[in-house]
């Protein structure tokens, strides 16, 4: 059963890629019916689905492909001429093989579909014509066929076909001498139903070798009322099968034919590249950190003769890593045709839905893309292409009047730039009237007044993304029920990319949609707002500008900056993430400029901490789809960073209200009611020289909290615990230096005030000044006398005298 | 020494025959404590119990939300329960652990004061939740009751279960 599913995938497989190019073959074949080559290549795809099925015993394909085959046999023999209802005819047997094979893939047979409507139209197509024509040509087929496609049957065969050490041709060339054999077998049961008088499913021309028997099916065919059950028939008919098949002159290698155009390939699981592509991103998170270690390491140990070497060895890895990345992804590669390839049959059922004359341009169906950018690109650009039809092209006698060609065209192309690849879609019909948009819009109630009034086209064509948006007079089957293009522009949001939608009335549209070439791994701007960081994906970040809170100008409670000479609305990326102030915003901010399609936003962060290749990883099921947040990353230091969804943001942004940029926390000075209210810090590393300061404060009676050094003392601060009403900072002590500590402290708006004593033994005029410059208030020299630092103390906390 | 190995293990052997008994009536539970109170998951949802460490915080959700932290490559929410029972925050100590809880794909850290022990209850030793508190949306899925106290067993489901929008 096992080796039963093997062969039933790899035979699913294979009909679907077959099915996807008979597709687009026929529509081709549409407009050149006589080109027996496309007839040809048609033929054998319904033959090889035909020969397969049999051989896996679905009856009902095996059926319904072989009166496919049939139609088309008699085409290719220009017994049958192809007329757009023959088309439709065979186009409808091909979805309907799509269907079996869909249901066979779901269920692993072919039961619960109904084929006898569309049989019974193909043997009209097959029988009518057929019967006018000379039977004496239908000869041929089998043999041209075996001919054809199996030079090898008449050769003699190797006694027992040693598997093992045959070469990747070779083995298809067997695979197809066995299909052969299986044919040969097919041909022989139906020959022997045949002779029990049995009804056979198979319609006239069957692709048997007698010409009696294509006189004798439609005797069959017309038996069919009365069906006996096959079942006594079959064991003679495999038998006999058998004895057929065993006296088949069998095949060789037909190893020149298939070496030519079969490319080395193997077929492997989504699911292992997928695990390989998880990998690969844990592998890029290491080596962004391993870049950090390796800067940190050359700041502590400038100038060693190791550090080189480690320079080395990180660059490797880091370049290795890249290169791999790149590797895998490509392995992800799809060409883009896979999609490309169902659009030349829907254009040609929209056109006679439609009656409309379109002709459809493919370019660049090579380009690739990440599977899963393929697998998700597919519906909005159907949506697309759809609405290009419905709305864009006019009916022929319109274009005819406007002097057009009467026959449209729908270019679809795609194409690289940089790292993105670019979907485009032309349309050379009626185009965007931006005016009749914007009124559209301001009847629904889209759009105020107002905003209509500032918009530029190109605003204005980004309308019909719009929600609840429909240009259509008229509702139809094929589009302008209201939803479609905004779904589109969530679709292609969702993938990282962006819409561009240019028009011009009377010459046509183009939609561009550019999109990264893979959903993993991005690049990412990093910035920093209060203590926080957020990831900002580089596809989105047109540039970043340095501005003092002076540039800032507020129109209608909107924060706006002049850029060059456009307004830009500004958003500070605090307000959107409620992101408590705690550190003093300087009077410059940085803005990042962000572009989605047409609109752009100025984000106001705090610092731009840099560019980074960042892994998206999904926040989970518990916090998905938080607003502003496309998933998270983790960096080099192993902190988790989140990742900003760009069209969010703009979303939200609208809604938020600045906040003034300087916003003043009060002070909560209680007022002290006793010695103990007040708290004073000491920060030394060293333990003698906290228990000397200790003694000498003690007697005041206030509160004495003890850190060992800057990183700590910074940690109690930030724990807020208590509030200090002076520190005692020693200079110098490991992890973080007085200075340091001092500047940090300085940050935070609500230690602004807070009195630093510097307590030291360093006597230097310049180790003064750098202490005033780091915010320090006094300066005490060690040896000191207690005395004296309590005095100091006393000064710098207001100390109430009555305390003591 | 061998003796003394020997009576350790019997004494260990008794210890548990007292304790479990035998048979499949037993459910395994690790205690802790949130508040005042002691709280219990099966001890199979838990994934693993770890010391806390750095998190980042995730705007626009609920205050008992924390944020995320990375938990090895795996960015996973943190949910602080003293914040979801409705109790004032608590700054993170020695014994704050963050217990890593899992259910099928669901995956969370929680923040708990302390822990306490595993343990062995017997099933017939857990009571129903009290009736104010039952039904599907009780977090409470049943009291468990041993010599000296009493246990509030939580639903793993419920917890990990996004209850904002």
């Amino acid at each position: 059963m096992d080796e039963f599913q093997e062969i039933l995938q790899d035979f699913l497989v294979e009909s679907f890629e077959l099915i996807e190019q008979l597709d687009q073959d026929l529509v081709e074949l549409e407009s050149r019916p006589d080109d027996l080559e496309l007839l040809n290549g048609i033929f054998r795809v319904a033959h090889t689905v035909k020969g397969a099925s049999s051989f896996l015993n679905f009856d009902i394909l095996t059926h319904l492909t072989h009166h496919m085959e049939d139609v088309l046999n008699k085409a290719r023999h220009g017994e049958l001429k192809i007329t757009p209802e023959v088309m439709d005819v065979i186009l409808e047997s091909i979805d309907l093989m799509k269907t079996l094979l869909n249901v066979i893939r779901d269920t692993s047979a072919d039961a619960g579909v109904d084929v006898s409507e569309c049989v019974s139209r193909l043997d009209k197509i097959s029988g009518g014509d057929g019967e006018v024509e000379t039977p004496v040509v239908e000869v041929a087929p089998p043999v041209e066929e075996a001919s054809q496609e199996e030079p090898e049957e008449n050769e003699p065969q190797a006694d027992e076909p040693d598997y093992e050490n045959m070469g990747e041709d070779e083995i298809e060339a067997e695979i197809e001498r066995l299909l052969a054999q299986r044919q040969e077998e097919d041909k022989a049961k139906r020959e022997a139903k045949i002779a029990a008088g049995e009804d056979v499913p198979a319609p006239p021309p069957a692709p048997s070798e007698e010409d009696e028997k294509k006189e004798e099916a439609p005797k069959a065919e017309a038996k069919k009322e009365a069906p006996k059950p096959p079942a006594p028939a079959a064991p003679r008919a495999s038998a006999k099968a058998e004895s057929a098949s065993d006296d088949e002159p069998k095949a060789a290698a037909p190893a020149a034919r298939a070496a030519s155009n079969v490319e080395q390939t193997i077929r492997v699981d989504v699911k292992r590249l997928d695990h390989l592509m998880n990998l690969i991103g844990e592998l890029v998170l290491a080596k962004n950190r391993l870049i950090k270690i390796n800067d940190d390491v050359e700041e502590r140990y400038e100038g060693e003769e190791f550090l080189e070497e480690l320079n080395q060895v990180v660059s490797i890895v880091s370049l290795v890593t890249t290169d791999l990345q790149i590797a895998v992804m490509k392995t992800r590669m799809l060409p883009i045709g896979k999609v490309f390839n169902k659009f030349p049959r829907m254009i040609r059922d929209l056109t006679r839905e439609l009656n409309k004359k379109i002709e459809l341009e493919i370019k660049g169906e090579d380009t690739e893309l990440d599977k899963s950018i393929v697998e998700e690109i597919g519906d909005p650009l159907v949506h697309i292409i759809r609405n290009s039809c419905d709305h864009g092209v006019e009916m022929p006698e319109v274009r005819a009047a406007k002097g057009k060609k009467e026959s449209g065209t729908i270019g679809l192309r795609a194409y690289n730039e940089g790292n993105a690849i670019v979907i485009q879609i032309d349309d050379d019909g009626k185009g965007l009237d931006a005016e009749m948009l914007k009124n559209k819009c301001l009847e629904k109630g889209l759009i105020t007044e107002k905003e209509a009034d500032l918009m530029t086209d190109k605003d204005a064509f980004a309308l019909i993304f719009k929600p609840g948006f429909s240009t259509a007079a008229q509702v139809t089957n094929v589009s302008g029920r209201g939803v479609g293009m905004d779904v589109v522009k969530t679709n292609i949001e969702k993938l990282n990319g962006i819409i561009d939608i240019d028009s011009e009335v009377d010459v046509g549209t183009t939609i561009k949609l550019k999109i990264p070439l893979t959903l993993a791994i991005i690049q990412a701007l990093l910035v920093g707002v209060q203590e926080e960081h957020y990831a900002i994906p580089l596809a989105s970040v047109l540039e970043t500008v340095r501005i003092s809170t002076e540039e800032i100008y507020t129109v209608e409670n909107r924060s706006v900056m002049r850029l060059r000479d456009e307004v830009l609305s500004l958003v500070h990326i605090g307000d959107i993430f409620e992101v408590e102030r705690i550190l003093d915003s300087s009077e410059h901010a940085y803005v990042v400029v962000l572009g989605l399609g047409s609109s752009k936003l100025g984000l106001i962060v705090d610092t731009l901490v840099g560019q980074e290749e960042i892994v998206i990883k999904s926040l989970g099921e518990y916090l998905k789809g938080i607003d502003g947040i496309a998933g998270a990353t983790i960096r080099g230091d192993g902190g988790v960073t989140l990742i900003v969804d760009v069209a969010d943001l703009m979303q939200m942004a609208k809604g938020v209200k600045t906040q003034a940029l300087s916003e003043t926390s009060s002070a909560v000075n209680k007022e002290k009611t006793s010695a103990s209210d007040y708290t004073v810090m000491i920060v030394d590393d060293s333990k003698t020289d906290r228990t000397i300061m200790r003694k000498s404060l003690e007697p005041l009676g206030i509160k004495l909290i003890e850190a060992s050094d800057g990183q700590e003392a910074l940690n109690i601060l930030k724990n807020g615990e208590d509030h200090y009403d002076a520190m005692l900072i020693d200079i110098e002590m490991p992890r973080m230096d007085g200075y340091t500590l001092a500047t940090e402290i300085k940050k935070y708006n609500k230690y602004k005030n807070l009195p630093l004593i510097a307590v030291t033994s360093r006597t230097g005029k310049s180790d003064r000044m750098r202490g005033v410059e780091s915010g320090m208030v006094e300066y005490i020299t060690k040896p000191y006398s207690s005395d004296y630092l309590s005095s100091v103390v006393q000064r710098n906390i207001n100390f109430k005298s009555e305390f003591l | 020494m061998s003796d003394k190995l020997k009576d350790i293990i019997s004494k260990q052997a008794k210890n548990d025959e007292i304790e479990v008994g035998h048979g499949d009536d037993i459910v395994q539970l690790v205690g802790f404590i949130i508040g005042e109170e002691e709280y219990a998951v099966p001890i199979l949802s838990i994934q693993e119990i770890i010391k806390p460490m750095e998190w980042t915080r995730v705007p626009q959700t609920p205050g008992y939300v924390l944020g995320v932290f990375n938990l090895r490559g795996s960015v996973i929410p943190l949910i602080d329960l003293r914040l979801k029972f409705g109790l004032k925050a608590q700054k993170h100590n020695e014994e704050t652990r963050f217990f890593v809880l899992k259910q099928g794909d669901d995956v969370a850290g929680f923040v708990i004061d302390r822990l306490t022990m595993a343990l062995r209850i017997k099933k017939s030793d857990i009571g129903p939740a009290p009736d104010t508190m039952a039904g599907d949306e009780s977090l409470i899925d049943g009291v468990g009751k041993q010599a000296d106290r009493i246990l509030t067993i939580l639903k793993v489901n419920k917890l990990l279960e996004r209850d904002f929008s």
